[in-house]
């Protein structure tokens, strides 16, 4: 019974220690409402933590283009990124006219987006952190060697 | 006698913790230094339309030595000679930093009466428009931060980088206004990340 008992209590402490790492990066929320009536009601919450992992486990062939062009601007994204991580919370940007609102603010080591027009609404929040690993992670593709080869004309 | 010897223990680690906590309580937090913002407000009141932007300054800072792109790099803009049309910028703001406040060019015309000045240890460029445009634009510019565009750049530079670190020590200020019979554009910079 004790032995059952600690087995329990060894995979429950597993599990938590899985999810605290899997969380460990924070979550990315993605809220979208449509305001039709039939409207679509989108709402996922996903570990930030999947998304560099994503990239990771991506074909690397299918990112080298994307990774060749975000390059040339990855020094200002991760001085961005820097300083957005280093900044207090901040609405960044915000827009509003008679049928739109949109605002882009960092809240808690997020990046918060929130639009609302006639529409929809959307909400996006993303950890820095996760932006952060994943654009490194898709700079990365760009160092192999391999993937920087133009693809070869096709013989028909 | 082992348990009481193992509560006492236990005791005394709780009561250490307990102090180091209040110790940490009591200390007092080292004062970390105000975040500055830069603030750009559009509103067009004809359109119902406006735009709040808050950059820190700090960020600002940080980003602007990395854009490395046509005339902009490392934090320093190049100005051609062509653009400078024989013009000595560094001779002449420096004429204008020595000078004693005053009020250096005044034109009035049909459309608009412009007027530049040294006061309190700004530039000030205001125009005001006659008649057919009743635009107002007041623009304030710290001589610290024109002295910072010049301080380390070389002839043909302007040091936009060193701008802003100087921006971030200059006190609040409002840098430009623009106001129109539709519309009002505000530019300033202070510590608060919020424009209420």
């Amino acid at each position: 019974m004790i032995l059952l008992g600690k087995i329990v209590l060894g995979m429950a402490g597993v599990g938590l220690a899985g999810a605290s790492i899997l969380c460990s990066e924070g979550l990315v929320h993605v809220k979208v409402i449509e305001k039709q009536p039939q409207g679509v009601h989108i709402n996922v919450i996903a570990p930030a933590m999947l998304a560099p992992i994503a990239v990771h486990l991506a074909p690397q062939r299918d990112l080298a283009q994307a990774a060749r062009r975000i390059q040339p601007y990855m020094p200002v994204i991760r001085a961005a990124l820097d300083g957005l991580r280093d900044s207090e919370d901040v609405v960044l940007v915000e827009v509003k006219d008679p049928r739109e609102h949109v605002e882009v603010a960092k809240s808690g080591g997020s990046i918060v987006v929130d639009v609302d027009d006639d529409a929809e609404t959307v909400h996006v929040s993303t950890p820095v952190r996760a932006i952060s690993s994943t654009v490194e992670q898709l700079a990365a593709v760009n160092s192999s060697p391999l993937y920087l080869q133009p693809a070869a004309p096709s013989q028909q | 006698m082992r348990k009481t010897m193992r509560r006492r223990t236990q005791t005394a680690a709780v009561l250490c913790l307990l102090a180091a906590g209040m110790t940490a309580l009591a200390t007092p937090a080292k004062a970390a230094p105000a975040e500055r913002y830069l603030h750009v407000n559009v509103e067009d009141s004809a359109q119902g339309e406006s735009v709040k932007v808050n950059v820190p300054l700090a960020m600002a800072e940080k980003i602007l030595p990395a854009i490395n792109n046509r005339d902009l790099h490392d934090g320093k803009v190049t100005i051609h000679n062509a653009e400078m049309n024989g013009v000595d910028l560094r001779a002449l703001l420096d004429a204008v930093r020595t000078a004693p406040d005053n009020e250096f060019v005044t034109v009035k015309d049909k459309d608009s009466n412009v007027r530049v000045a040294k006061a309190n240890g700004n530039i000030i460029v205001h125009v005001i428009g006659t008649k057919s445009n009743q635009q107002t634009v007041d623009v304030t510019v710290p001589l610290k931060i024109v002295d910072a565009l010049f301080a380390t750049a070389k002839d043909d530079q302007l040091d936009i980088a060193a701008a802003l670190r100087a921006l971030s020590d200059a006190g609040d200020i409002v840098l430009v206004t623009v106001h129109d019979s539709g519309q009002k554009v505000r530019i300033w910079v202070d510590s608060l990340n919020t424009q209420e």
